[in-house]
C-alpha cells in the first residue's frame, strides 16, 4: 500500500535534514505506531504521505514516496488528498468550519461529490463514528473526544484507504483517548483501513497497534512486530509495563497487563504488609496555598462546587480529573485569573480577594496550558530579565539569578536564542523560567506534559522533584495518570467540579479505575504505582536476603 | 431545519420597509409583534442567541421620549414649562412625548427585526448564498468567520498569560507582549488551517483555468463598468448604459465560471410551499402599503400626533394585512416538525 525508499527531506532554511535515508513498506490493513521523541521526523514522515511535505512546505526532497502507486512528489496533495486521509494533533486547530456536519462535507465539496452521495456518504461515516446524534451541532460544544472523532470523520469522508493520524489522542483525558483509539481499531479490523499513527507517549496506544517503527534523529532505528520491536527500543522511551519489563530482562516486554501477569508472578507471601505511606516526611511544613469551598460558574452553569485544597512547602499536589471537570478552571481561580463566585483563596496565608493578577503572582508561579502564550522577547534570558521587570526588581536581588536559574532548567547553551525557535520541551522551560524567577514559594502547572516525549517530560518530573525539595509547593494539574503516579504527595480527584476523593495516591489512584497507573493495575495487591517503587522494593529484597515478592513465570515452572 | 435563507431575507426586507413606511404606532405594534412571533418561534428551535432585547426597547423608548419632549415644543396639551433655558426651554407637550414614544417604537421594531435576522438566519447559509463561480472566496469568508472568535479566545489568553508574568497594560508600549504572540499565533494557526485545507483537497479539483478569453473579457467588464459610473457624471445616458453591459457582462462571466467550477455543496436548501407562501406574502404586502391599493386604508399609515394628540385611525384590513406577516413563524414550524426537509 504504502512504498517509502531512500527518503531524504529537509526543510526550508533548515541545515539539519529532517529525514534521512528513510526506507519504510506497509502492506495494506496494517496498523502502525511510529514512535520516538521529539523533533525525530515522525511529523514530517507523515506529512510525506499525502504530499503535504514537500508540495505545502518547500524544502530538499529526495527519495519516492508512493501510495497506492501514486507518487507524492508527482502528484502532490491534490491527487492523495482522496487516498490519504490525515489527522492532526489539536481538534481545535483543525476545524475548517464550525459545524459537524459542515465540517465532515467539506472534504466531499472540494472533491464535487455529487450532493445525493455526499449525503450517504456523510451518514455513514458519522455513524461509523458514533456521532450521528451530534451531526447538528456547533463543534464548540463537544468534547474533545468527539472533536477528535469529527476530525477522523472528515477525513474518512472520502474514503481514502490510509488514515495517517498525527498525535490524534495526546491532548485528550484517557477515556477519551480511547474513544477515538477504539474508533481507530474497529476501522482497521472491520474496513482494512491502513493506519498510522504517530504518537510519543506510547502506553494508551501500543495495544492497538501491530507494529511499531521506532524513528530518532530522522532516521528509523526499529521496525517490526509491535512487542519485539517496543522489546528493543531504550527504555527511556518505553511505557511502564514494557519498562519494567526490560528492567527485569523479560523479552519480548509486556505491553498489557495480561502479558504481565502471564510473565510475572507476585509472592503474596513474600509481600511485607505495608500501608499506603505519604512520601513527605511527618514535619508539617507551612501552608502556601488554601482554597476554602471554592464555587464558579460560567454563564450560569457552575462548574465548581465547593473546591477545597491545601498545599504546603515542600508538597507536590496533583490535581486529576477528565477534560472538562474543571481543573484548569480551579488553578485559574487560585490565581485570581477568575474571581470564584464564593469561597475564599488564600496564599501564604493572605487572602487573594480584590488582589490584581499581577500582585498575586509575585507569590505564586503559574503555568498556563499553552506555555507560548509567554513567550515574545528576542532572547531566552530576555524572558526572565522582563519578568523581574514587571516585579520591580532586579536581577541581583533575586536567588538563584537568572543565570543560576536557567542552568537548572538545562537552557544554558540556548540563553541568547530566540525563545520561538526552541523545542517544545525547550519553550516549556524558558516558559517556566519566565513564571519562577523572581522566586514565588508556590508552582501551579497546569497539564505541564502536554506534547512532551518521554525524556523530556522525565527531566520535568526531576525539575519538579529538586525544587521541592528546595522547600517550594507545587500544585500539578493534569490528565496524565503516570505523571500523576510519578510526582503526588497527595492526589485530589476532581469530577464535574467536585472532589471526588482526596489523599495519598496509592489509596486515590487505585480506587478510581479511570485513574489507576499501568503499574498499580498489574499489582493490585501492593501499593505501588510506578516502575521506579517496583525496582525499589525488589533492590530491597534483595539486599536484606529475603524472598524476591517478584518471580518470573519462567523461574516457577522449572523445578 | 429552517426556511430558506433566501426566504427570510425577502421577509426580513420587506419588515423593515413597512416599518419605515407606516407610522402608525398601531400597525408598528402589530409589526413588531408579528417579529417577535418570528423570531421566539424559531430561538427556540435553533440554538440562537438571544439580545437581551427587553432591556434595550426600554431604554430606548424612555431616551426617545423624553429627547423628543425636551427639544420639540409643538402641540397644544401642555404638561409642563421648563424656565427659557438654552435649546430645551420652553412648554413641555403631551404630543411631543406621544412623538417621542412614536419613534422610538419604530426603533424598536426595527431593532427586533434585524435581530429577528441574526436568529433565522445563519451567517453561514447567507455566504453560501454566493454565486458558484465565487465559491471559493464564499469558503474564505466563512473560515474567517470561525477565525474571528478563535483570535479573541486567544488574545485573552494571552493577556491572561503576560498578566501571570505581573505584567499589565497601562500604555501603548505594553501591548508588545500581547501583540507578538497573538501575531505569531495567529499565523500558526492560519499555516495549520491551511495545511488542513490542502490535506483535505480544498482548492484542488476547481483547477479551472480562466480561458483567455474569460480573462480578457473579465478586465473588459471592470473597464467598461468604471467608465460607465465616471461618465455619470457628465453624460448620465452613456453612463448608465455602459454601468448596464458592464455589469451585465461581469454577471455572465460568472455565470459561466460558476457552470465550470466542480466543487458541489452538502447543505441542500431546499424550497417548497412555505417559502413560497412566505415570499409572496411579504412581496404583496409591501405592494400594497406602498401602492394606491383601493379598498385599504392607505391614508390610515400615517399618524402625527400634533397639533392636538387623538387617537390613530385603524383600518382593519390593512391591520389584518399585516397581521398575516406572522404568518412564516407557523410556516417554519410546519416545516420542522413534519420532518420532510430533516434528510435523517
Amino acid at each position: 500500500m504504502i512504498h517509502i525508499a531512500d527518503l531524504n527531506y529537509r526543510y526550508p532554511g533548515r541545515t539539519r535534514s529532517a529525514l534521512r535515508s528513510v526506507s519504510l513498506d506497509v502492506e495494506a490493513g496494517e496498523f502502525v505506531l511510529i514512535a520516538g521523541p521529539s523533533g525525530a521526523g515522525k511529523s514530517t514522515l507523515l506529512r510525506c504521505l499525502n504530499g503535504l511535505v514537500p508540495h505545502f512546505s518547500g524544502g530538499l526532497f529526495g527519495g519516492m514516496v508512493e501510495v497506492n502507486g501514486v507518487s507524492a512528489v508527482h502528484d502532490g496533495p491534490s491527487r492523495l488528498s482522496k487516498l490519504v486521509g490525515f489527522v492532526f494533533q489539536s481538534p481545535e486547530t483543525q476545524a475548517v468550519l464550525d459545524t459537524v456536519e459542515a465540517e465532515v462535507a467539506f472534504g466531499l465539496e472540494n472533491a464535487g461529490v455529487p450532493q445525493q452521495q455526499m449525503r450517504l456518504r456523510v451518514d455513514e461515516v458519522l455513524n461509523l463514528l458514533e456521532l450521528a446524534d451530534v451531526r447538528d451541532r456547533k463543534l464548540t460544544s463537544l468534547s474533545g473526544g468527539e472533536r477528535q472523532r469529527v476530525a477522523i470523520a472528515a477525513a474518512l469522508a472520502l474514503r481514502p484507504r490510509v488514515l495517517a493520524l498525527d498525535e490524534p489522542t495526546s491532548q485528550l483525558d484517557p477515556q477519551a483517548a480511547e474513544s477515538v483509539l477504539e474508533s481507530l481499531r474497529r476501522l482497521n479490523e472491520e474496513l482494512g483501513l491502513t493506519i498510522l499513527l504517530v504518537e510519543q507517549r506510547l502506553e494508551r496506544v501500543v495495544r492497538h497497534a501491530d507494529r511499531l517503527v521506532f524513528m530518532e534523529a530522522g532516521t528509523i532505528t526499529v521496525d517490526g512486530p509491535l512487542r519485539q520491536a517496543l522489546s528493543r527500543i531504550s527504555p527511556a522511551y518505553q511505557p511502564p509495563l514494557a519498562k519494567l519489563g526490560s528492567e527485569l530482562g523479560i523479552d519480548p516486554v509486556p505491553i498489557t497487563v495480561k502479558d504481565g501477569l502471564r510473565e510475572l508472578m507476585f509472592d503474596g507471601r513474600a509481600a511485607k504488609a505495608t500501608a499506603p505511606q505519604p512520601r513527605t516526611n511527618g514535619r508539617r511544613h507551612e501552608i502556601l496555598l488554601q482554597a476554602k469551598n471554592i464555587g464558579f460558574s460560567y454563564g450560569g452553569r457552575a462548574v465548581l462546587h465547593g473546591v477545597n485544597l491545601e498545599v504546603r512547602a515542600g508538597e507536590t499536589v496533583v490535581v486529576v480529573g477528565r477534560n472538562g471537570a474543571g481543573k484548569s478552571t480551579l488553578a485559574r481561580c487560585l490565581v485570581g485569573l477568575l474571581a470564584p463566585g464564593q469561597g475564599k483563596v488564600y496564599i501564604e496565608g493572605r487572602s487573594t480577594h480584590g488582589r490584581r493578577v499581577a500582585e498575586i503572582c509575585r507569590d505564586v508561579a503559574y503555568l498556563p496550558q499553552s506555555p507560548d502564550d509567554l513567550l515574545f522577547a528576542e532572547s531566552v534570558s530576555e524572558e526572565l530579565t522582563i519578568t523581574l521587570d514587571n516585579h520591580g526588581l532586579m536581577p541581583e536581588q533575586v536567588n538563584p539569578g537568572p543565570a543560576e536559574l536557567l542552568k537548572a532548567l538545562g537552557l544554558e547553551e540556548v540563553v541568547d536564542r530566540y525563545p520561538r525557535d526552541l523545542s517544545v520541551g525547550q519553550r516549556q522551560r524558558v516558559a517556566l523560567g519566565s513564571v519562577i524567577v523572581h522566586g514565588p514559594k508556590l508552582l501551579i502547572l497546569d497539564e505541564p506534559t502536554r506534547g512532551l516525549d518521554y525524556v523530556v517530560k522525565q527531566r520535568l518530573v526531576d525539575l519538579l522533584a529538586r525544587w521541592k525539595e528546595a522547600g517550594k509547593g507545587t500544585l500539578l494539574v493534569t490528565h496524565d495518570v503516570e505523571l500523576a503516579a510519578e510526582v503526588a504527595d497527595r492526589v485530589t480527584v476532581l469530577s464535574d467540579g467536585r472532589v471526588l476523593a482526596s489523599g495519598v495516591p496509592a489509596e486515590v489512584l487505585r480506587a478510581s479505575s479511570l485513574f489507576t497507573p499501568q503499574i498499580a493495575r498489574m499489582f493490585p495487591q501492593t501499593n505501588w504505582l510506578t516502575v521506579g517503587d517496583v525496582l525499589a522494593e525488589l533492590e530491597e529484597d534483595r539486599s536484606d536476603g529475603s524472598v524476591s515478592v517478584l518471580r518470573m513465570a519462567s523461574e516457577v515452572e522449572r523445578p | 431545519m429552517n426556511l430558506h435563507p433566501v426566504a427570510w431575507l425577502t421577509w426580513v426586507s420587506v419588515m423593515a420597509i413597512i416599518t419605515m413606511v407606516a407610522r402608525n404606532p398601531l400597525y408598528t405594534l402589530i409589526l413588531l409583534t408579528a417579529t417577535l412571533l418570528v423570531s421566539y418561534g424559531q430561538s427556540r428551535l435553533d440554538e440562537g442567541h438571544k439580545l437581551p432585547l427587553l432591556q434595550i426597547a426600554v431604554a430606548v423608548l424612555v431616551f426617545s421620549a423624553i429627547y423628543n419632549a425636551l427639544f420639540v415644543h409643538f402641540g397644544q396639551t401642555v404638561l409642563f414649562r421648563l424656565p427659557s433655558w438654552p435649546l430645551i426651554g420652553g412648554p413641555l407637550t403631551l404630543e411631543a412625548l406621544t412623538d417621542g414614544l412614536r419613534n422610538g417604537l419604530v426603533l424598536i421594531t426595527l431593532l427586533a427585526v434585524f435581530a429577528a435576522l441574526n436568529v433565522l438566519v445563519r451567517v453561514g447559509d447567507l455566504v453560501r448564498l454566493v454565486p458558484a463561480g465565487l465559491q471559493d472566496l464564499g469558503v474564505v469568508v466563512l473560515i474567517a468567520l470561525t477565525y474571528v472568535p478563535q483570535t479573541r479566545r486567544h488574545l485573552q489568553q494571552i493577556r491572561e498569560a503576560q498578566a501571570i508574568r505581573g505584567h499589565e497594560l497601562r500604555g501603548l508600549r505594553d501591548w508588545r507582549p500581547v501583540l507578538i504572540p497573538l501575531l505569531i499565533g495567529g499565523l500558526e494557526r492560519a499555516m495549520r488551517i491551511a495545511e488542513v485545507m490542502v490535506a483535505r483537497g480544498f482548492g484542488t479539483t476547481v483547477s479551472v483555468e480562466a480561458r483567455w478569453l474569460e480573462r480578457v473579457g473579465t478586465v473588459m467588464a471592470l473597464t467598461t463598468t468604471l467608465l460607465g459610473w465616471l461618465l455619470l457624471l457628465w453624460i448620465e445616458n452613456i453612463g448608465w448604459f455602459m454601468l448596464f453591459v458592464g455589469f451585465g457582462a461581469l454577471g455572465i462571466l460568472l455565470w459561466k465560471r460558476g457552470r465550470s467550477a466542480q466543487r458541489t455543496r452538502y447543505r441542500q436548501m431546499p424550497w417548497g410551499w412555505p417559502e413560497t407562501v412566505t415570499v409572496l406574502l411579504s412581496v404583496i404586502a409591501l405592494l400594497i402599503v406602498v401602492l394606491p391599493v383601493p379598498f385599504i386604508g392607505q391614508t390610515s399609515l400615517s399618524y402625527s400626533p400634533y397639533p392636538r394628540l387623538s387617537v390613530p385611525q385603524f383600518d382593519p384590513w390593512m391591520g389584518a394585512l399585516l397581521a398575516s406577516l406572522a404568518l412564516p413563524a407557523f410556516l417554519a414550524n410546519e416545516v420542522t416538525t413534519s420532518g420532510e426537509r430533516v434528510h435523517r
